[in-house]
């Protein structure tokens, strides 16, 4: 096939391809920027809107269920585990994984009221899209806020959230893996911890 | 500061004599455990964690009743205000820093934030100079040895100090006794009161800034040692790169 194609169709092909790929590149420089613009917006809305506290941590559940790829992060926090789990703790790590991150985020929503973010650039790395932040909350210095979008899994998600240069998955992972470690990597250890962080009162 | 450092660094030796703990390695047939050991970068793991343990049990019946009980009686004005005296105190420290790094536009930053916020801030009460688009930014004899390319090491987690490193651990001691003219200009008694209250307060404000944080970590790591120990390592890493003028946005690490 190739060997029939003239060089100047081999350069067009070339060309062309060059082409569609910058183009993909920066469609999905565009489609992670527009992501999380919208849940800025979104996120800004139900944090400083009306409704009581246990209204809001329902809305931001919705929001994360919606723009969180949250079994990717579920598989990266359990890192080399992931493999020598067996299916039914996957299916079990996977669920409490997703409680306790809703939990960690919503149970402190009133602390947020009065918070404001500005969207910055969108930036293509080598599988994914960095878009940064600055959030201000009332009182306090504004931070810097990157959100990691990638679109692995299909359409663009979140899958991590680095403050201050601290990344919410890294340091996810360095705590579970040390208390794998601790407790004989044994993921059964990991998995009932994790119910007890789920279930607990506050 | 220094009272107190010369009281507790004999002891802090003897202590880390008595205690013979290294991390055992993993087996090398293991290379994920390896991997994860050396990501850790942390061989003197049970020593650090029998210092963690000290550190959390004094913080938790010592300064953090006093943070919290700081922050009841007093307005976030005047917090804020004692905060911002604080950082103006540590000028010299700073542009010391910020010169040796060879960084002439936070040099020059941290002149202005020191001349707007003596003079309009009222004597480094108000910041005035951040109303102005100058913020602050971190500058310590830590992040000037890394910027001169030297490693951190290996993790260490030190009485008083927290979560550190031997390079930082150095940078502290260097910047406290060295660099910062308050602890060798002047003598005196009083000299000595204001620097032990300089020293005082400047803990209780530091405590004060990360109370929620770190109260949160306590609640919801299920190792909090290991947490922090991530969340510092990050956390340093990214004040340093910016301090190499990095403008990009921070990378994270790729996962293996």
């Amino acid at each position: 096939m190739i060997a029939m194609l003239n060089r100047r169709q081999l350069l067009l092909a070339a060309l062309s391809t060059v082409f569609v790929a910058g183009h993909a590149m920066g469609d999905s420089t565009d489609a992670a920027q527009a992501l999380v613009e919208k849940l800025s917006r979104d996120l800004i809305g139900v944090v400083n809107g009306p409704g009581s506290a246990g209204e809001k941590q329902a809305a931001l559940e919705k929001l994360i269920d919606r723009d969180v790829d949250i079994q990717a992060v579920a598989r990266f926090c359990l890192g080399r585990f992931w493999r020598t789990a067996n299916p039914d703790q996957l299916k079990a790590y996977g669920d409490l994984f997703r409680a306790v991150l809703v939990r960690n985020i919503t149970s402190k929503v009133g602390e947020y009221q009065g918070v404001t973010m500005a969207v910055g650039k969108a930036q293509a790395r080598e599988d994914d899209v960095l878009v940064g932040s600055v959030v201000t909350r009332p009182n306090n210095a504004p931070s810097r806020v990157d959100w990691v979008v990638s679109a692995a899994g299909g359409a663009p998600r979140i899958i991590d959230v680095v403050a201050e240069g601290t990344s919410l998955r890294l340091t996810q992972r360095s705590d579970y893996s040390a208390f794998l470690s601790r407790n004989n990597n044994d993921v059964q250890a990991l998995i009932d911890a994790m119910r007890k962080q789920a279930t607990q009162p506050g | 500061m220094r009272l107190s450092v010369r009281q507790i660094l004999p002891l802090f030796v003897a202590c880390a004599l008595s205690l013979t703990g290294c991390a055992t390695p993993p087996p090398a047939d293991d290379p994920d455990a390896v991997a994860e050991y050396k990501e850790a970068n942390d061989p003197l793991e049970p020593t650090n964690r029998v210092f963690y343990a000290i550190n959390d049990a004094l913080d938790t019946v010592i300064l953090h009743p006093i943070a919290l009980g700081y922050r009841a009686a007093l307005p976030t004005p005047v917090r804020t205000g004692v905060h911002n005296v604080l950082n103006n105190l540590g000028t010299p420290v700073t542009l010391t820093n910020d010169l040796l790094q060879g960084n002439r536009r936070r040099a020059g930053d941290t002149m202005s934030r020191f001349l707007l916020n003596t003079t309009l801030g009222v004597g480094g009460l108000m910041d005035v100079a951040a109303e102005r688009g100058i913020p602050d930014h971190p500058a310590d004899f830590g992040m000037t040895l890394a910027v001169w390319g030297l490693n951190d090491g290996v993790f260490l987690f030190l009485p008083i100090l927290g979560p550190t490193n031997p390079r930082d651990a150095v940078g502290f001691g260097v910047d406290s006794f060295v660099l910062d003219p308050w602890s060798w200009v002047g003598q005196g008694n009083t000299v000595r009161d204001l620097r032990v209250a300089r020293a005082a307060v400047g803990a209780i404000d530091a405590r004060v800034m990360v109370l929620d944080d770190f109260d949160r970590v306590k609640a919801q790591a299920l190792d909090p040692y290991a947490t922090i120990r991530s969340l510092a390592r990050q956390y340093r890493t990214k004040q340093i790169s910016d301090a190499r003028g990095d403008v990009t946005p921070q990378a994270v690490k790729k996962s293996p």
